[in-house]
């Protein structure tokens, strides 16, 4: 890996680790498990769609792990890996059907995906199959965060594309 | 490549089914007035909610942390906990709901069952 694109790499991780600190500290909207705005996922799709599969995974991977670590939510970390990976894959597919004006809707499917794979993670951990319930809920916050952090993600790579790139 | 009208549709349609799933399972009683809590998935303390005459608190500890929760007639809920992220708290009350009260963090879940009280205590 260049120095180059090591820092650049870095960069983008303290970027959406801060953009999740800050988010850590607004106040819950509803108290259900798991709805949260995401905005940390800005940077993971604007990583995606202009540097590339590895790079956005490192960055991915790196901001759980350093965000679980600083918030003190170490119990968390689960929940946050299984959320990202499987909102990843989604990303990562879509991204083939999908044209550069099209792009929040990949957010938008990977939001989805990320409630999908902390349900998921939520019940095997508590054997409490009921927690399905909070599927619908999560279904609605995911369509509408996704929705947000995708419309900001595709105004990011289109004003970042061609200085990440470089 | 599809047309960005099709995703639109599509996300419309799963919007609307999650919002009428979402407020199905809001309306629909949970059924029954027996609260379960479970730790890990196995069941450690059953409450009959309509047989609580007086608020009675008690603490579930495990080695994740401690839930201090509050049962008064009808109704229960975590009054305070050590959890970071306190969802279990803010949660409130849980009366009558098929959404259970979760901490992740402890891996608690109390629900409400209308299963036949076998084994109940109360407080």
């Amino acid at each position: 890996m260049g120095i180059k694109r090591l820092a650049r790499d870095a960069v983008l991780t303290a970027a959406a680790l801060t953009i999740f600190i800050v988010e850590l500290q607004l106040p819950e909207l509803v108290p259900i498990p798991g709805v949260k705005l995401g905005l940390a996922n800005i940077v993971t799709v604007t990583a995606l769609f202009t540097l590339g599969a590895p790079d956005a995974l490192a960055i991915l991977l790196c901001r759980i792990l350093l965000g679980s670590l600083f918030a003190g939510n170490l119990m968390a970390l689960l929940y946050s890996l299984s959320g990202g990976l499987l909102s990843f894959a989604v990303l990562l597919l879509m991204r083939k059907l999908l044209t550069k004006k099209q792009l929040w809707v990949a957010s938008v499917f990977a939001a989805m995906a990320h409630n999908l794979g902390q349900i998921a993670a939520a019940i095997l951990v508590t054997s409490t199959p009921s927690l399905l319930v909070y599927l619908p809920v999560l279904t609605v916050s995911g369509i509408v965060t996704g929705l947000f952090t995708g419309l900001t993600a595709q105004y990011a790579v289109g004003r970042l594309k061609n200085v990440l790139k470089k | 490549m599809a047309k960005t009208g099709t995703w639109v549709t599509i996300i419309l349609v799963l919007l609307v089914l999650a919002i009428a799933a979402s407020l199905f399972l809001r309306l629909r009683p949970a059924g029954g007035t027996i609260a379960e809590i479970y730790v890990d998935g196995r069941l450690e303390r059953r409450v009959d909610l309509s047989g609580v005459t007086v608020p009675t608190r008690f603490t579930v500890e495990t080695e994740r942390g401690v839930n201090v929760i509050l049962c008064e007639p009808g109704r229960i809920r975590v009054e305070s906990a050590d959890c970071p992220d306190k969802v279990c708290v803010d949660f409130g009350w849980l009366q009558d709901s098929a959404a259970p009260i979760v901490c992740l963090p402890h891996r608690l879940v109390i629900k409400l069952t209308g299963d036949a009280p076998i084994d109940a205590e109360v407080g």
